[in-house]
């Protein structure tokens, strides 16, 4: 069976689904900065795909700017996270209510 | 084996980075100046940022001189485009900086302004908005908007209280999400169009008559999910409250501002053309977020007990207000949309600044937030210029005339009723008068009742000479804006009808 364009957007999708999931669902930070890279990721696939099934680079040119931009965005969470740790001692989403109304 | 591609510079048309580049180059040249001599005074850094922003603020002039006589002005392959809104955005990002950054001199002391790196980080940021205004390629928006949101999230950290990092965090977890949504929308416009430019993605799918309709909208769907978590649209409204009230007082001013004009902007050049092409899906959508936007968080905002949380929901029905001028979507109203958003940040930008001179190094006792509405109980006993400046930001906000919102609001109202909105005008004339309920019950809290004792060494704890200016400034800005109003439209339409909007 010839793999085409829609097996990767149908992979993409789920990876997306998932990534989706994951950060609606997850309260460990460490383990929704994880769901948010799958989520980005998922669409790297999708851009690189398309871009070889048209022939147009500028797809590619957005998966690698993805790259670089979730590499830079898990810095600053996890120098978030670091901080909030040592503050304090947890990473757990369902901790962070001091504000409410 | 490739060609070798030449290109000449001169086609490059460099020029079109001059704004962004001066930002940049401030921000660099802040950094070099602490490697070289560190532990200056924050006032250098403050002054130094003034300054590029001042030379940032002569290029945009500049450049809207050449646009007026020559067009819109394309550089970079066409990925750098400075057209009227581009040039009108900026100007309204790179003043609002300028009425932001003077807030550092504060008289306390507090532990991010004793970081180069915090004024270095908030002159990346501009730049980042600034990209991400002065293009319609969708890789470029995406990468001035994470460059501006992750500086920002820092920017909130810095602020050193324990709920500035819960804030942090939340807009973090939020703003990642958002990217991943963008994201994803912007791969199904490319799917379906093959090219990441706006105006040649409305070309193609104009071309072959919508025939991916159902794509398109799928698309939509993902953009108006992350341009609602940047312009706090409600259902994605929900971390606005928690980051403003966690961040300082000025800075959630600056974000009620900036942040989103800038995707307003972004949010005109993707829904317009599909609003104009009678998508009535897209319509209907934006039209129940507009409408839920502002009376939901008018309805969230009566109840609040602290008045930073409730200018919070205020700007997040403001923000549902003027998103109603891109569902509009004529010349008029996206006109209106500019020039509410000028006189807006004055009076915001006022209003939170009056927060920040109040601002005390502790909570007070028996209260679990900064900005009770009774500590401001009495204050024009105690305080009385004080009290009549927040008034004042207070009647503008509620769109009182003569002050400065009056005519946005009726400009925007206007622009509804004359394309045939009507229903939607009596909506937004409503919200204005339900939100009218909550500044009066400030106004009440300091004109009415008696002051508690005690209290009054809470006032003005964190004034200094150029945070009294900028309020004064912001001041003379709300009440002298009813002769601002006609040369400010005259100019704003000549902008915005130049480039198409």
């Amino acid at each position: 069976m010839a793999i085409t364009l829609t097996h990767y957007l149908v992979l993409a999708s789920v990876l997306f689904v998932i990534g989706l999931i994951g950060v609606m669902r997850r309260k460990n930070l460490l383990m929704l900065f994880f769901a948010t890279e799958i989520l980005l990721n998922a669409t790297n696939i999708a851009f690189a795909a398309i871009s070889h099934y048209i022939g147009d680079l500028s797809g590619q040119m957005f998966a690698f700017f993805i790259i670089a931009i979730a590499a830079s965005e898990v810095a600053i969470g996890l120098g978030l996270l670091i901080v909030w740790y040592k503050r304090t001692g947890k990473i757990d989403l369902d901790q962070m209510n001091s504000m409410r109304g | 084996m490739l060609e070798p591609i030449h290109v000449a510079l001169g086609s490059l048309n460099i020029a079109t980075l001059a704004p962004m580049l001066i930002a940049i180059v401030g921000a660099l040249s802040i950094l070099i100046i602490d490697l070289a001599k560190g532990g200056l005074h924050k006032s250098l850094y403050v002054m130094i940022a003034l300054l590029f922003l001042l030379l940032d603020l002569g290029a945009l002039v500049d450049f809207g001189g050449v646009f007026l006589k020559n067009g819109t002005i394309l550089g970079f392959f066409d990925v750098m485009l400075m057209d009227g809104i581009a040039i009108l955005s900026q100007i309204i990002i790179v003043v609002g900086s300028m009425l932001f950054i003077p807030l550092a001199l504060t008289s306390k002391r507090f532990h991010e302004y004793d970081y180069p790196e915090y004024f270095a980080l908030f002159m990346f940021m501009i730049a980042g908005f600034q990209f991400m205004v002065a293009t319609d390629n969708l890789i470029m928006i995406f990468i001035g908007l994470e460059t501006a949101s992750l500086a920002l999230y820092t920017l909130i950290a810095l602020h050193n209280r324990s709920k500035s990092f819960e804030a942090a965090v939340k807009y973090f977890t939020m703003g990642a999400l958002a990217a991943g949504f963008y994201a994803f929308g912007s791969m199904i416009l490319y799917a379906i169009s093959g090219s990441v430019e706006i105006n040649q993605i409305a070309t193609i799918m104009a071309e072959d008559h919508y025939r991916n309709i159902g794509y398109v909208l799928l698309s939509m769907a993902f953009m108006i999910a992350a341009f609602g978590f940047k312009l706090s649209m409600v259902p994605f409204h929900t971390w606005t409250p928690d980051v403003y009230e966690g961040s300082s007082a000025a800075l959630a001013g600056y974000m009620s501002i900036v942040p989103k004009i800038a995707a307003f902007v972004v949010a005109m050049r993707l829904f317009e053309f599909l609003v104009h092409s009678g998508v009535a899906w897209l319509q209907v959508i934006l039209y129940i977020g507009v409408v839920v936007t502002m009376t939901a968080s008018n309805i969230w905002a009566l109840v609040q007990s602290d008045v930073k949380r409730m200018l919070a929901y205020s700007s997040i029905s403001h923000a549902g207000f003027v998103m109603a001028a891109i569902l509009i979507g004529t010349t008029q109203s996206n006109t209106g949309l500019f020039l509410y958003w000028a006189l807006f940040s004055f009076t915001n930008l006022g209003a939170f600044t009056m927060l920040w001179v109040n601002r005390q190094k502790n909570l007070i006792a028996g209260q679990s937030s900064d900005h009770p509405y009774e500590k401001f109980s009495g204050m024009v006993k105690t305080m009385p210029m004080a009290a009549v400046m927040m008034g004042l930001f207070m009647l503008s906000l509620a769109g009182i005339p003569p002050f400065g919102l009056f005519w946005g609001k009726m400009y925007l109202i206007g622009s509804a009723v004359s394309s045939g909105y009507t229903v939607l005008a009596l909506i937004m004339a409503l919200n204005s008068a339900i939100a009218g309920y909550y500044y009066l019950k400030l106004i009440v809290f300091m004109f009415m009742k008696e002051p508690i004792v005690g209290y009054d060494q809470y006032y003005f704890m964190n004034a200094s000479l150029s945070l009294k200016t900028i309020i004064g400034i912001a001041a003379v800005g709300t009440i002298f804006a009813v002769f601002a109003v006609n040369p400010l439209l005259k100019v704003i339409t000549l902008f915005v009808y130049n480039s198409g909007y």
